[in-house]
């Protein structure tokens, strides 16, 4: 189901509920000690959740499912799980993309 | 290893003040309590939910009803009791109270909170599980003794649930770290329970994030 870095642009346009607006770009950046993605920049639907990006960064990182993701916005905040991409480009979007820090930890026990 | 950032209890009353000060702008219901001796105090929200998800007010209940809608609108919600009348069935409607305290043993906030029914009947661990993110969900449910326990709360001695904040500093350090490398201050309240909060059901409108970076 989840492609190699070739198709990058198309990822994240899978399973999506229906175009609704242009997808929004994004700039992932990882926090302390996660892993980098080697692919940085996403085309996102403005509809895909936080939980929803949680999940696809987990398995692009392979992490396991002790692991916990967070993804941050203005590196301080974390947004809810059902939080869609689109508002948070238009609150925290700037140059035309919304950047986002995510790090992992073993947070919960 | 990073070094661990710790919080002085000072620090978190100036970062909990903080907090409260935008919560009181946008109208989320955010308050802080003292102890009967004024020694110590704690941050304390409640809000009142339907338990399939839809949120209203009650209006009439008490003066610290707020309710958890997206920020755009719950400065408009009206106080109206025939707003309501479809969601009021006594037993659907949940009480939610979060407080967050200080830990003087790991220097680091703590997430307490209770739920009820609204005629009093409180809400069991399992009843507060199904309440969890779905995301949350498969981590909590491999180990949920260690992760939320039930302890008395430490000034009002009743018994709350908790969230277990041995792992705070694991997961607080590197944000913290991070905003330091670009010179941000960071209101560690704020970023904290922005992470903890939607394990137990509180969500925090965005605007706490640019809030939290506007308090230089």
């Amino acid at each position: 189901m989840w492609c190699g870095p070739g198709l990058t642009s198309n990822f994240l346009r899978v399973g999506a509920r229906g175009i609704s607006g242009a997808p929004v770009d994004i700039l992932l950046k990882a926090v302390g000690d996660t892993p980098i993605m080697k692919t940085k920049k996403w085309a996102v639907e403005r509809t895909r959740t936080i939980q929803g990006l949680i999940d696809f960064i987990k398995k692009f990182l392979k992490l396991v499912a002790s692991e916990q993701l967070f993804i941050y916005v203005n590196q301080s905040f974390a947004p809810s799980p059902d939080q869609e991409v689109g508002t948070l480009y238009e609150c925290f979007g700037s140059d035309g993309k919304l950047v986002l820090h995510y790090c992992k930890s073993q947070a919960w026990g | 290893m990073e070094e661990d950032e710790f919080l002085g209890e000072k620090t978190f009353q100036h970062y909990c003040a903080e907090f409260i000060k935008h919560s009181q702008q946008i109208g989320d219901g955010w308050e802080w309590r003292t102890s009967k001796d004024c020694s110590d105090g704690y941050m304390c929200k409640i809000h009142f939910q339907i338990k399939n998800g839809t949120v209203v007010s009650y209006p009439g209940t008490s003066t610290h009803v707020q309710t958890c809608l997206p920020m755009e609108e719950a400065l408009e919600l009206p106080l109206d009791d025939s707003e309501v009348t479809e969601a009021t069935a006594a037993t659907e409607v949940i009480k939610y109270e979060y407080h967050v305290l200080y830990s003087c043993s790991y220097q680091v906030p703590v997430l307490y909170f209770r739920a009820s029914f609204l005629d009093g009947r409180p809400f069991s661990l399992k009843d507060i599980w199904e309440g969890v993110h779905e995301c949350y969900k498969t981590r909590l449910q491999q180990g949920p003794w260690d992760t939320i326990t039930q302890q008395e709360h430490p000034i009002l001695g009743q018994p709350f649930f908790v969230l277990h904040p041995c792992k705070t500093n694991e997961f607080m350090t590197p944000v913290l770290k991070n905003s330091r490398k670009i010179n941000r201050n960071v209101n560690y309240i704020t970023s904290w329970l922005s992470i903890v909060g939607p394990v137990v059901g509180l969500n925090l409108p965005l605007s706490y994030a640019r809030a939290a970076s506007q308090n230089e």
